[in-house]
């Protein structure tokens, strides 16, 4: 019944909140649009927005001397969630079967938990992170908490359900799934998705004003 | 078939048929048995079977002498043995673990360990453990600061220090409690929730064990290469041993920034948690082929570990959460009571002062925002590390 | 009721692996699992026997002691059958198993060996007799039928013997009445006689029948 429910009606309810949020908040920032810079501009601001879009990915070179944690575990969670997410055999399967309609080649099961483990690792160390540092307790807010503890549950019942054999364990994993595909859009978790419109913004802008940033 | 050649062949033209036959199979062992025999001269086939049966035909008196065990009963007796060593190993045409082993003695030795010993015995040390530290609590009570809470603070643990300490008391924790589900999930969780819900706890609780049991090694690696400095033993730590930390007798006994029950304490942890992660590894990697008689053995390890390491872990929590007053502080904020580290860390305390590096409680200043100094300290000791 | 056992007779065990070619086949079972199998003692010395081995249904089953979630269950006929939807495939019923019989389909890294398989002595599992999910889980439910174990029945030498303790005994005491009877008749153990039958006796010296 429930899991019917779960399973169903559910999942398109949140996966429907979770596209058109998505879509409704980057139009949103778009159409807020930019101010008009009056001063003219040095250069061309695509060649910049690129560069900071790729860039980006690498750490600046003080973040490396002050924070090799933070750093370190940042990394391990974000590569080893989007490696789980999207190329683990379960996710796979998945996808394919509910979204895109084909498949595509999967991590063996041994790589698929590794990298679930360095997430794990990396998630854990960055929510202690975020609790233990003066400083990052005072900046975050509830919204960080419930992003990153949604996170971790959905991470959790994934692991849980790792023997693929009982319903219910799936259910558990996919209902939480659920929650944060109908939270994410309203949250910080955006940044899966932003991160593109701010880094190129920053980069256009930079760019046109003629720094090296 | 036969009822066709019955009515195909005559009763004689089926005798000359058979003698045909006969003849044959007689000529070709004419043929064959004298090279045969030749052969089989040469090889002495021990046959202790015949010369028993020879003996009790004769009626001999004599007493019938043990064959030596080669054949037959023998060699079942041989291989039933419980003695593993004396089992002859044997072939098969079957690839798998431990296939060509006909009996594995070990596996009743570790059935009853585990069923006899590890459960209960297991269990009477958890649950002994926690009816002490209650009666512990409601007999002595929480050790309170005795000169009071004083307004001044010592720094004592930096970020990444209480970052990995939450670490790996996150990932024990759900380890410990994964692991007492399926070591005593059986014998009092079935009966309440029934096997089929039991199942269900029981697979996400091996799924998650097997998944953190590798971040243990993790976080076990970052802990030691953190504390072991501070938890080398000292001069000193013989008395606080034998004063019971304190417990027996009312005066406080002296130590350094770690005492000597919590250097023994990561002493512990390092080599049972050490044993854990071995022991560990061996049993979520069946895929490298290591035999039953190994796994048993390392299960058996694995599981002594756990216990006393999980019942070290109740005292630990007692002692650090309710059982006494400012012991939390540190661990949660990074800065401990000044009275608190006098009457605990009294060395430590003494050479902070001596070093001038008492804080107010002011100068933390709301949720911790500590001052420059140990601030500038504690940059380096992040990245220094 | 009948209590149901295996015997294997290692005197006339000539390891042709029939037995597990057989249960393989008649089970369907994955890729990798033996059910049975054909263990060879001193292989190609004197004295050489060898034995073909499963489960063997043990009164009081050692894997069904260590089980963490109580998956077995012994039925009627006493044979020790395991329930797949409990199964967590931890691998202790391997561990404890005197006989090696618990069998994973995998035997991945971090220990994904999936659910343990073993041998029914055909009687399939808890579901429904002979239904297609019983088939897939637990393979074939000859028992159902009225049928004996398919790896007994395809013993080219009759070896393996299955059925009814009872019955199974009977057969392998007038089999070893015959043999201690070959060498009351020719002085040599009937391992030296094969070439000619014994002349005196037809092998019923002190049975009944």
């Amino acid at each position: 019944m429930i899991g019917d429910l779960i399973d169903g009606p559910l999942w398109y309810f949140s996966a429907a909140v979770f596209l058109l949020g998505v879509l409704w908040r980057v139009f949103e920032i778009l159409r807020a649009g930019v101010a008009r810079d009056l001063a003219p501009p040095r250069a061309g601001g695509s060649a910049g927005a690129v560069r900071a879009l790729f860039s980006r990915f690498l750490p600046r070179r003080s973040l490396v001397k002050t924070g090799k944690l933070q750093l370190i575990a940042g990394y391990m969670f974000h590569l080893g969630l989007f490696a789980l997410l999207f190329f683990a055999a379960p996710h796979v399967d998945f996808l394919e079967e509910r979204v895109t309609g084909f498949g595509w080649t999967p991590l063996p099961h041994w790589a698929f938990i590794v990298a679930s483990e360095v997430a794990f690792a990396g998630l854990l160390l960055l929510l202690l992170y975020r609790l233990m540092h003066p400083v990052t307790r005072l900046l975050s807010s509830a919204d960080e908490y419930i992003g990153s503890v949604l996170v971790f549950v959905v991470m959790l019942t994934g692991c849980l359900a790792l023997a693929r054999s009982f319903e219910v364990l799936r259910l558990v994993h996919l209902f939480s799934a659920e929650l944060l595909l109908v939270y994410f859009p309203f949250s910080n978790l955006m940044h899966a998705f932003t991160f593109v419109i701010s880094r190129s913004y920053t980069g256009a802008n930079m760019a046109r004003k003629g720094v090296n940033a | 078939m036969r009822s066709m050649e019955e009515t195909r062949w005559s009763p004689a033209a089926t005798n000359c048929f058979h003698l045909f036959w006969i003849l044959l199979l007689a000529a070709s062992t004419f043929l064959v048995i004298p090279g045969g025999l030749a052969r089989a001269e040469g090889v002495e086939i021990p046959n202790p079977g015949a010369d028993l049966w020879r003996e009790v035909r004769q009626r001999d008196a004599t007493p019938v002498p043990v064959p030596a065990p080669t054949t037959g009963i023998d060699l079942w007796r041989e291989v039933r043995q419980r003695n593993a060593a004396a089992i002859p190993a044997g072939t098969t045409q079957v690839s798998g673990t431990d296939s060509a082993e006909l009996i594995n003695a070990l596996g009743d030795q570790w059935r009853r360990f585990r069923m006899e010993q590890l459960v209960p015995y297991g269990g009477y040390v958890l649950g002994g453990m926690v009816l002490f530290v209650a009666l512990f609590y409601f007999i002595r009570g929480r050790v309170p600061i005795h000169a009071g809470v004083s307004n001044k603070v010592l720094f004592r643990y930096s970020v990444y220090e209480r970052m990995i300490h939450w670490f790996i008391a996150s990932i024990f924790l759900f380890q410990a409690i994964t692991g007492i589900f399926l070591l005593f999930g059986r014998d009092f969780l079935i009966p309440v929730i029934g096997h089929g819900a039991f199942s269900l706890l029981a697979s996400a609780s091996k799924e998650g064990h097997n998944l953190f049991g590798p971040l243990f090694l993790l976080a076990l690696a970052l802990i030691f290469v953190r504390f072991v400095r501070r938890n080398i033993y000292e001069k000193g730590d013989l008395t606080w041993l034998l004063r019971g930390g304190g417990v027996i007798g009312k005066k406080h006994v002296p130590s350094n920034f770690f005492n000597m029950g919590e250097k023994s304490m990561f002493w512990l942890l390092v080599f049972a948690g050490g044993t854990l992660v071995v022991s560990g590894l061996i049993l979520i990697f069946p895929n490298f082929g290591q035999g039953r008689a190994l796994m048993g053995l390392s299960h058996a390890a694995h599981g002594i570990t756990a216990i006393v390491m999980t019942a070290v872990i109740i005292g630990h929590i007692y002692i650090g959460s309710i059982g006494m007053e400012g012991a939390l502080e540190g661990m949660k904020t990074g800065y401990c009571d000044l009275n608190w580290a006098r009457e605990h860390h009294d060395w430590w305390a003494q050479r902070c002062e001596n070093e001038d590096k008492i804080l107010s409680r002011d100068q933390v200043g709301r949720a911790g925002v500590h001052s420059p100094e140990p601030a500038a300290g504690q940059v380096v000791e992040e990245s220094g590390k | 009721m009948a209590r149901m056992k295996f015997y294997c007779d290692a005197e006339r065990c000539i390891e042709c692996n029939g037995c597990v070619t057989a249960c393989k086949n008649v089970n369907e079972v994955p890729w990798g699992v033996n059910r049975r199998r054909v263990v060879t003692i001193r292989d190609g010395e004197p004295g050489e026997r060898s034995l073909s081995v499963a489960c063997m249904h043990c009164s009081d089953a050692p894997c069904a002691a260590v089980c963490p979630v109580d998956c077995f269950y012994t039925t009627d006929d006493g044979l020790v059958l395991h329930d797949k939807d409990i199964c967590i495939g931890c691998g202790y019923c391997f561990y404890a198993c005197p006989f090696g019989a618990p069998q994973f389909p995998a035997d991945g890294a971090f220990a994904t060996r999936g659910k343990m398989d073993k041998c029914t002595f055909c009687a399939g599992g808890p579901l429904e007799d002979n239904s297609a999910e019983e088939f897939r889980k637990y393979g074939a439910n000859r028992l159902a039928e009225g049928k004996l174990p398919l790896c007994a029945e395809m013993c080219a030498t009759k070896a393996l013997l299955a059925g009814d303790a009872d019955i199974v005994a009977d057969i392998y005491r007038k089999r070893i009445i015959n043999r201690g009877a070959s060498v009351l008749n020719r002085g040599v153990s009937y391992q030296n006689a094969t070439l000619r039958s014994p002349s005196g006796l037809s092998g019923r010296a002190t049975s009944k029948e």
